[in-house]
């Protein structure tokens, strides 16, 4: 019997238009921790989810569990070969009982009229209750449980399925450090049984802690399996970030004018606390940081759709209150987020449509009806300053590539006219091409006077493309540095850092490449 | 949570109890067995379809077409009896045809439903148009009354055991059953998950289109069954008899507590919920209030119950998600 209960080789998983993973390697032994690592975006759901059978690999890769093909095409044939997944956002059921969400799926490949024992369903969950030291009563509903009693009840699955592999992907991230220290305890157990476990996280001092050999992926590719013995953390973080530089760095000092606008003391309880940081007059201002670092939440606090609990901010030497999205339009904030084909574009709706909405009340005729001359001139003006192709006003949003809908969020915010625009990831998605340009167009509005923060996890990204980072981790500001002066492992280091307990609860779940979820 | 959904039902429940206690103030013919015997075997038809909406509403979908694709079933029904012998024979067949009439047509709902992926208010919004043409195109619009029906479907109408008549005992067995089928089938466990969480369900492997498939299915088989209870009940067949009753069952089905959105729903708290719409139409009925005014009342009752429905389950999540926070700092 192989001493590898998992062995992955040459495995490559191509999308259209993005190989997320080329030539990757994954070997885990029997009954060892193994932590798989890279920074956001560098394969490791996708590795997940080939070895879970929700993506096939392309052909040509090695995917042997237990010495044999492995043959796992759907979710199911993990499972029933002994390999349980605990996604981060979990797989539960809030409407049934912690029994039934342990025994879910066990006879999923049996007849739908095969009748279910609940005497018996009730004497495994309990077993596996028991095994895990945990005492949750069978019966409640699982909605009624806390993130760490449902992750307890996802791992008693796992165990109820006589799992021999268990991936749990950033268990940590939404837990307390007293309920850290009892993940270990159960994970040591589970060791102790003999179980494998594969835990991503970005924490390294956990990884060190809990795991006894570790892979790296970088850009889709692999860089190494190393024992925890062999390597120390700053070693890991050069391989995670060696990432191939696509952009030119700013190697040039900005020319700063004075200061133009101000957060203060900002908190949120679970998202991010005393958060102080000032913008001036032709900087671009770089917000960096792991997913769930809590940048998005503070973007989204200033734009008012997530209330901060206290704090003040002031755009040119005024104090603003702001309870709402539409205080901040007002107020001369914009605010461009990540999803933007979620939450920042109409799609179905045509470019004119988009790039007015902000704005159409002003844009109407005596008889308080919408001009439509109006609204296309300031359309097509947009259109060409942004170069959106094509060139055609009435054209659906989504009928545009990725860059070119961009542009549209872009403009749809300029004819508001805003004094500060707040940008997620803006170049997400869209091809290299057109995230130069859109590059170029965020330097054109700090010119044109516009102040301009850019939040942003592709290090090289922020390097090119800002004057000023800082650096968010668990909540906080734990970095602040000219742009000329940084680098990505500097970047990387803070970011990564785990010292103390000062966890503010972040619990988000999407790491931004995970849209093409199950 | 066994204990909140129960006071969830509980609620319903105490509604009907209040309403009772006053109509039979109103009027003594209200608290009498043999009124309650008509208020539920009139109330048959609705309570089996409402049984069938609830297992789609618990998997978050919903079908428009269920009263015209009974009223399907009953117009096929009235042809076959044309043909079929004055035998206990007919009734048998019939009970075999008319469900197998309603998975067909169920079915069709499904297919679309699940392997096409339109949404079901719009496939069903579309076979309720398509059906009730084509049986007004069959049926001319004309009633057809009981001179063709075997003489042995109208004694099987008429059957009483222990003073109770059949439509009721029907009903119950239909009731018992897809309780079963939801308490303890591998099945009826799917339907839950993916009303739940259909990513997960997805994840643990449950075939989420053959699920859709089963409950479009299972409410066709249900409506095939409500249409021979409606033939008997009626002793006849309008093929505009039931027009609008789609909307009478899903409102019953959600006053009993399932929610729109998927993953909460039970035979008991539908049992309830048509009870309750029942015997307020019966009581305002008995207390001669205009029809004008039950449909009002009706539609208040509807709105406010789903209403608190909703913020007492927001006001759960919102404390739920305080004790995370607290627990996580």
């Amino acid at each position: 019997m192989s001493d590898y209960i998992l062995e992955m080789e040459h495995i490559s998983k191509t999308f259209p238009g993005v190989k997320a993973l080329d030539n990757v390697e994954l070997k885990v032994k029997r009954g060892e921790v193994h932590a798989l690592i890279g920074e956001n975006g560098a394969g490791k759901s996708t590795l997940i989810k080939v070895l879970a059978g929700i993506h096939d690999a392309d052909a040509g890769g090695k995917y042997l569990f237990e010495g044999e093909e492995a043959d796992i095409h759907q979710p199911l044939d993990a499972t029933l070969k002994g390999i349980s997944i605990i996604y981060q956002d979990l797989s539960l059921f809030p409407n049934l009982s912690v029994a039934e969400n342990i025994y879910i799926g066990r006879d999923s490949n049996k007849k739908p009229w095969k009748k279910i024992n609940w005497k018996s369903m009730k004497d495994l969950a309990e077993k596996a209750m028991n095994e895990l030291d945990m005492d949750i009563d069978l019966n409640k509903k699982v909605e009624l449980l806390s993130i760490a009693q449902q992750q307890m009840i996802e791992i008693a699955r796992a165990l109820a399925f006589d799992s021999k592999l268990i991936v749990m992907d950033e268990p940590t991230s939404s837990l307390s450090s007293g309920e850290v220290e009892k993940l270990y305890k159960v994970i040591d157990t589970l060791k102790e049984r003999g179980i494998s476990v594969i835990f991503i996280s970005h924490k390294l001092k956990e990884l060190f802690r809990v795991s006894d050999r570790l892979t790296v992926l970088r850009d889709g590719q692999y860089v190494g399996t190393y024992g925890v013995n062999e390597i120390n953390e700053q070693e890991l973080i050069k391989l995670m970030v060696g990432r191939e530089v696509v952009y030119e760095r700013n190697t040039e000092k900005a020319d700063i004018g004075e200061k133009m606008f101000e957060v203060n003391n900002f908190s949120k309880e679970g998202n991010f606390k005393d958060i102080n940081f000032s913008l001036h007059k032709g900087e671009i201002l770089a917000i960096t940081g792991l997913v769930g670092s809590g940048r998005t939440e503070l973007a989204q606090s200033i734009f008012g759709v997530n209330k901060a609990d206290q704090g003040t901010i002031r755009l040119n030497g005024e104090d603003l209150t702001i309870s709402s999205a539409e205080d901040a339009v007002k107020n001369g904030i914009a605010y461009i987020p990540e999803a933007r084909q979620v939450q920042g574009l109409v799609l179905g709706q045509s470019v004119v449509n988009n790039m007015t909405l902000p704005v159409i009340d002003t844009l109407r005729n005596k008889f308080k009806l919408i001009d439509h001359n109006i609204e296309k001139n300031l359309t097509n003006q947009y259109i060409k300053s942004l170069d959106v192709r094509p060139s055609m006003p009435d054209m659906p949003a989504d009928k545009l590539s990725g860059g070119n809908q961009q542009k549209v969020v872009i403009g749809k915010w300029l004819s508001a006219q805003p004094k500060l625009l707040i940008i997620d990831e803006p170049t997400n998605g869209i091809d290299i091409g057109a995230k130069t340009e859109i590059h170029k167009l965020l330097r054109r509005m700090v010119n044109e006077g516009i102040g301009v923060i850019m939040i942003s996890s592709e290090l090289p990204e922020v390097l090119s493309v800002s004057d000023r980072i800082l650096v968010m981790s668990r909540g906080r500001i734990e970095g602040e540095m000219n742009t000329i002066d940084a680098d990505q492992e500097k970047i990387m280091n803070i970011a990564l850092d785990t010292e103390g307990e000062k966890d503010v609860g972040n619990s988000e779940v999407s790491d931004g490449k995970s849209h093409q979820e199950v | 949570m066994k204990f909140l959904l129960k006071q969830k039902e509980f609620s319903v429940l105490a509604i009907v109890v209040i309403i009772s206690i006053i109509l039979s103030f109103v009027s003594p013919v209200f608290l009498t067995v043999e009124n309650w015997l008509d208020i539920i075997e009139g109330n048959a038809v609705i309570g089996i379809l409402a049984i069938g909406m609830t297992l789609i509403i618990i998997t978050s979908d919903i079908d428009v077409s269920v009263a015209a694709l009974t009223t399907a079933v009953t117009v096929s029904i009235g042809y076959l009896f044309q043909f079929l012998p004055d035998s206990w024979i007919s009734v048998v067949l019939i009970f075999l045809i008319a469900p197998l009439i309603g998975i067909l047509l169920g079915s069709f709902n499904g297919l679309l439903v699940s392997k096409i992926k339109i949404p079901a208010i719009v496939v069903t919004l579309g076979t309720l148009n398509i059906f009730s043409g084509l049986v007004l195109y069959i049926t001319n619009g004309n009633y057809i009354n009981s001179t063709n029906f075997p003489d042995s479907f109208m004694a099987f109408s008429n059957i009483e055991i222990a003073g109770i008549p059949i439509l009721i005992y029907l009903f119950a067995l239909v009731a018992a059953g897809t309780w079963f089928i939801l308490k303890y089938t591998l099945i009826g466990r799917s339907v839950l998950a993916i009303g739940g969480n259909a990513q997960s369900s997805v994840r643990v492997g449950i075939n989420f289109e053959k699920v859709k498939m089963f409950v479009f299915s299972y409410m066709g088989f249900l409506a095939g069954i409500a249409a021979i209870a409606q033939t008997s009940y009626t002793s006849a067949i309008d093929p505009n008899g039931l027009a609008g009753l789609e909307l009478t069952v899903i409102a019953a089905v959600v006053l009993g507590g399932a929610n729109i959105h998927g993953g909460r729903g039970s035979i008991p708290g539908t049992l309830l919920g048509v009870l309750l719409l029942a015997i307020m139409q019966n009581g305002m009925i008995l207390a001669r209030i205009d029809t004008f005014w039950q449909n009002v009342v009706t539609g208040a009752i509807i709105v406010i119950a789903v209403s608190y429905d909703e913020i007492n389950h927001r006001r759960n999540q919102e404390k739920l998600s305080n004790i995370d926070v607290k627990e996580a700092s």
